[in-house]
């Protein structure tokens, strides 16, 4: 069972990149794409973030999947999210709404305002997750530890980061192996019906003795840690993190970009909802 | 000794190796077994038996170890699947708070806590439930940072997670408990 991240990005742009830059990139972005909602201004920052997903250089066909269930999630909400509007818009009731049509059996009423929100929705979690793809396959697992510290993370917890990183292969190697006993012994916790109670029921013997033994195991590292004075004093990390010139433009440039998403929301004029007059002329009436 | 007892209750709060390296283990199991989960047909959420060890390693061993399983965890299942584990941060935070308010049940649940081990089993999944219940409200920030409707969010969102939790929850944490209590009593802990 390989679940370790996937460090598919290696060598790019991005990855050449120090970690803390990755980081906050996609702190500065969310922030900037939360603050917008015309739908013009966030398909230049979807066409950015998509700029920014091709420097990671993450080959394709090896994440094809998570692309899918990406659009599959987002897809979904936003359609769910849009029936469930009736109609309305922020701001725009149902009354001063342009509808275009019902939906068949449901009668839920889908609006000019209605769909552009859908779409501005879509690419706002397109964006958002365009932007994050780079994070979890251009950084080296081992940096996220020193990277978070090094962002202001307390050391305890930044080790602790560190630590589960390098408890995923064995972790993970340790499910494979009770799993294997289990299904030796005629037990398969992927097989049966995909119910919730039996979903759960099934899962107790691998789960169980996977956590049990895990926790038990602990002990050693412990020791270790105790041994070595862990939280004694100041500590040190292998990995040294420095900023260059690339790293800090590039932090600059997320930085204007939510500054100026700031100054254009707080002033209205990305505030609102965009809906395009050719989808308000398509209204009957 | 146990480490459910309301000797705990002073030194809920303290940070130890000990504290860090459980809370790594509940942080690197969650995020494996996320992997593992099964999608609900017509929803955007999943059956997830794993959320189990959010609120178990919280009631087990204390609030932080189980804010940082569920926050850690999330992320690092997010960031496996390739999500990035800073994309749904505010779920990230919704799965700690889980953590963190199991933790806290000697300060509410006394009686179950230090009582014998099944009132402690008992215990752990009636903590795990308001834990649940009560710290997965935090996604309803999506209704501002997404602008998403309230019955969405109740509908698609926030009942399904409640109730495949709850289920995983409820079954779960008392036969992690019952295991996990007489092996740290062979430990000497």
């Amino acid at each position: 069972m390989n679940i370790a991240p996937r460090y598919l990005g290696r060598g790019s742009w991005l990855a050449r990149r120090d970690p803390r830059v990755l980081i906050l990139a996609i702190v500065l972005f969310i922030f900037t794409v939360l603050q917008v909602w015309d739908g013009r201004v966030i398909f230049g920052l979807l066409l950015l973030s998509v700029a920014y997903y091709r420097l990671a250089g993450i080959p394709w066909r090896q994440i094809r999947r998570n692309w899918t269930v990406v659009f599959v999630f987002i897809g979904l909400l936003v359609t769910v999210n849009m029936i469930i509007g009736g109609g309305d818009a922020p701001g725009i009731p149902l009354e001063q709404a342009h509808v275009l049509f019902r939906i068949p059996l449901l009668g839920a009423p889908i609006s000019a305002e209605s769909l552009s929100l859908a779409v501005t929705q879509l690419m706002r979690y397109l964006a958002m997750a365009t932007i994050g793809f780079p994070l979890a396959f251009a950084v080296a697992p081992a940096d996220f530890g020193i990277a978070f510290h090094r962002l202001g993370v307390p050391e305890k917890f930044a080790f602790g980061i560190d630590l589960t990183f390098r408890f995923l292969p064995s972790l993970a190697n340790d499910l494979q192996t009770t799993a294997d006993a289990q299904r030796i012994r005629g037990f398969d916790w992927s097989a049966g019906k995909a119910g919730f109670l039996s979903r759960a029921r099934r899962s107790v013997p691998v789960v169980v003795p996977t956590v049990v033994n895990a926790i038990a195991g602990a002990e050693d590292t412990i020791d270790a840690m105790d041994l070595r004075g862990f939280g004694t004093g100041r500590r040190t990390w292998l990995r040294h993190l420095a900023y260059d010139r690339t790293d800090l433009a590039v932090i600059g440039f997320f930085v204007v970009l939510l500054i100026v998403a700031t100054i254009g929301g707080f002033s209205g004029a990305w505030s609102r909802v965009w809906t395009p007059q050719f989808l308000i002329d398509l209204a009957p009436g | 000794m146990s480490t459910l007892t309301m000797d705990r209750r002073n030194n809920l709060w303290e940070v130890t190796s000990r504290t860090i390296v459980y809370a790594a283990i509940g942080a690197a199991l969650y995020g494996i077994l996320l992997v593992a989960q099964v999608p609900i047909p017509g929803s955007t959420v999943s059956v997830r038996p794993a959320f189990a060890l959010v609120p178990f390693f919280g009631y087990a061993f204390g609030p932080i170890v189980g804010f940082f399983t569920g926050l850690v965890g999330n992320g690092i299942g997010d960031q496996i699947s390739g999500w990035g584990a800073l994309t749904s941060w505010n779920w990230s935070i919704a799965n700690g708070l889980v953590g963190l308010i199991a933790g806290l049940a000697p300060m509410y649940l006394a009686r179950w806590v230090n009582g014998n081990l099944r009132d402690r089993a008992i215990g752990g999944a009636v903590a795990g439930a308001i834990a649940v219940v009560i710290g997965f409200l935090f996604v309803f920030t999506d209704a501002i940072l997404q602008n998403m409707d309230i019955g969405t969010i109740l509908s698609t969102l926030y009942i399904p997670v409640i109730v495949g939790d709850l289920i995983g929850t409820i079954i779960l944490v008392p036969i992690l408990v019952y295991a996990w209590e007489p092996v740290k009593a062979q430990l000497g802990r």
